[in-house]
């Protein structure tokens, strides 16, 4: 019975492997050419090509050469901090910069544990302020300071 | 004496007030944001790089250039005091430069640091402004052959000096290649992996990639894994002044590292993560003390120190002349470039001299400046190194939200900057070190290119690649290089080299 040696490097040779395959099939339609005349399609399949060929040797090999394992998932961080972005593009047309700095980086302050929530809302209001004074008043960016724009 | 005529066209252009204080802002930036531990100098230019969209051009890259001599220096701070290293190079600042902390030296390692980067700083510009027109005229040489070749050259030292698996480094830079090649084929007008989405035709942007690959992973990894109690060795700036045995000590190493510096920023894949390693390799070979490395060597603090700042110089030659960034933190100035409009490579010294000279004199004058600045204001630097994260971090994710918005108010900028998170969080875990990936981003359609004018130069016969000698001589080195990899005892230094990391 095979064993993995190597997690992390299992992971990576089947992420290689997926992003090869899909370089050779969502490719398929691009015209290859000869090498004399390249076509659209000839570089990105052979890189394609080498990539999974790559995926193949690392996936392969991590049931011979020992290596770390994965580290586990925590899904808290890049859920809200993800979520954070979100907030941000979605409202940032709507209530202005000001507003969705605010709120932006109180969703991001719950990415960790204990919140101190009133801190975190003075410090968020510090920040946005700056930023408001940097790009819209500083730089000139075009972005409404508040939401009647 | 043509040389100083240009440096003299360039400090004119530079020395405005308004640049010497964009020099100024950008310098202080870099190092307020390289001084986190952690961050080294690619995630601080990526979380930087807007706002010097609404500059112009000259401005903009003195700017960037400014942000880098910062970040790299506020890096080497932050490996004294906490033996935190953000990136690479400061590793070997570390190992010395921590040390001396410890042994109440901490003021004297700071200030070679500062001086030692100076002084690599001056003979850097001057080695900038001899061999850039020269690297220029060499330039208008090279063919599609040996550009191809070049920048084949320069991936395979980038996928030598990454981190980690080999393997995994070649991938990344093919990932980085093929994810470069997304959008409009130059040649053909045909889209492709566009999906028929809109804001792909004109390829990937780079912001939102930079962006979430390094400073969104970054505050992932480090909320992941809180970085211990970090307690910064206390300094006060009486002990600043390096002893007068120490400094005879210093100053050697430090043109040794310039000399060293200079030579291999200009080589492709060549930079200050090459340079502070070999520098800090020759002065543990040729020392009489080899007891005293490891605990406290100050030529392990100069050397380095000297040669990773003069690298970090000379590897604008490449940049700027042949329009090929030799290392990743190249390729973001390369991207910066590009978004001011600017296609890097010997037209820009012909064209537009006071831009290519302007750079050079910025340069310098942005050493000058972290010298006077920074070393009187460490006690602030020092003082941010105690600031909680649970405040840094939500302040640096709405910078980078801020950024991508104010170069396209498209919502699928933000989207874009999403999938990346995502897809970075997934190369961490799987331990792929992303660097490799942007230099092969900005180097795809290049490549493409290239190869296709070789190869219908030569109607599709390889060997044109062996035929003209450059390229040949790029193949060869290459061919060393890999031959270098598979040579175990090599192998070993570098695994060496990456494992504190």
């Amino acid at each position: 019975m095979l064993k993995v040696k190597s997690p992390q490097d299992l992971g990576a040779g089947i992420m290689f492997l997926l992003i090869g395959l899909a370089g050779i099939v969502l490719g398929r339609d691009l015209d290859f050419g000869s090498a004399r005349n390249m076509g659209p399609g000839y570089f990105p399949i052979l890189i394609s090509g080498f990539i999974v060929l790559i995926g193949a040797i690392v996936a392969g090999r991590s049931f011979t050469v020992e290596g770390p394992a994965i580290e586990r998932l925590q899904l808290r961080p890049i859920l809200m901090l993800l979520v954070a972005l979100a907030v941000f593009s979605f409202l940032i047309k709507e209530i202005g910069v000001v507003l969705t700095s605010i709120l932006m980086m109180v969703v991001a302050a719950y990415a960790r544990p204990n919140v101190a929530i009133v801190e975190t809302v003075i410090f968020a209001a510090c920040v946005a302020a700056f930023v408001a004074l940097v790009f819209v008043f500083g730089l000139n960016q075009p972005m409404p300071l508040w939401w009647n724009g | 004496m043509e040389m100083f005529e240009h440096l003299a066209t360039g400090f004119v252009a530079a020395a405005s007030l308004q640049n010497l204080l964009f020099c100024l802002i950008g310098v202080l930036l870099g190092t307020l944001i390289g001084v986190l531990p952690g961050i080294g100098p690619i995630p601080t230019l990526a979380i930087l790089l807007p706002i010097t969209f609404g500059l112009d051009p000259l401005s903009a890259l003195i700017m960037m250039a400014g942000i880098y001599y910062g970040a790299q220096y506020g890096g080497s701070t932050t490996s004294i005091l906490v033996n935190m290293p953000g990136e690479a190079s400061s590793v070997v600042t570390c190992i010395e430069g921590h040390q001396m902390a410890k042994r109440g030296r901490a003021g004297s390692a700071l200030a070679t640091a500062a001086l030692a980067s100076f002084f690599a700083g001056c003979v850097g510009t001057v080695f900038l402004a001899a061999f850039g027109p020269l690297l220029a005229k060499i330039a208008q040489q090279f063919t599609s052959p040996d550009y191809f070749s070049l920048m084949v050259l320069g991936l395979v030292m980038a996928v030598v000096l990454a981190h980690g698996s080999l393997l995994k480094a070649v991938a990344m830079v093919l990932i980085g290649l093929l994810l470069g090649l997304v959008g409009t084929d130059i040649n053909s007008g045909l889209t492709r992996y566009t999906f028929g989405i809109d804001g792909l035709w004109e390829g990937i942007d780079f912001l939102p990639l930079v962006l979430g690959l390094f400073g969104i992973v970054e505050i992932i990894r480090n909320l992941e894994n809180p970085p211990g109690q970090r307690t910064p060795i206390s300094t006060r700036l009486s002990d600043l002044w390096p002893t007068r045995s120490e400094f005879r000590l210093a100053w050697p190493a430090a043109i040794r590292g310039t000399g060293l510096g200079s030579l291999l920023g200009i080589l492709p894949g060549g930079g200050a993560v090459l340079a502070s390693f070999a520098s800090y390799t020759v002065e543990k070979k040729i020392t009489r003390q080899p007891e005293r490395f490891g605990n406290g060597a100050i030529e392990g603090v100069a050397g380095p120190e000297a040669a990773n700042n003069a690298a970090a110089q000379t590897s604008f030659i490449p940049l700027l002349t042949l329009g090929i960034p030799s290392n990743p933190v190249m390729a973001i100035m390369m991207g910066a470039m590009i978004i001011q409009g600017i296609q890097p490579g010997a037209a820009v010294m012909t064209a537009r001299p006071e831009l290519f000279w302007g750079m050079v004199a910025s340069m310098w004058i942005g050493n000058l400046m972290l010298v006077v600045i920074n070393l009187p204001m460490l006690g602030v630097w020092v003082k941010l190194l105690s600031v909680p994260y649970r405040f840094l971090y939500p302040a640096i994710l709405l910078f980078c939200a801020v950024g991508v918005y104010s170069t396209s108010t498209e919502p699928f900028m933000m989207v874009l900057m999403i999938v990346f998170s995502i897809f970075g969080y997934v190369l961490m875990k799987f331990g792929c070190e992303p660097a490799p990936l942007v230099l092969g981003f900005i180097l795809g359609p290049l490549m493409e290119t290239n190869l296709r004018r070789s190869l219908t130069l030569s109607r599709g016969d390889p060997m044109i690649f062996l035929d003209r000698p450059i390229s040949a001589g790029l193949l060869i080195a290459t061919l060393l290089v890999i031959a270098l990899i598979v040579f175990p005892q090599f192998r070993k230094t570098r695994e060496v080299a990456f494992q504190e990391d």
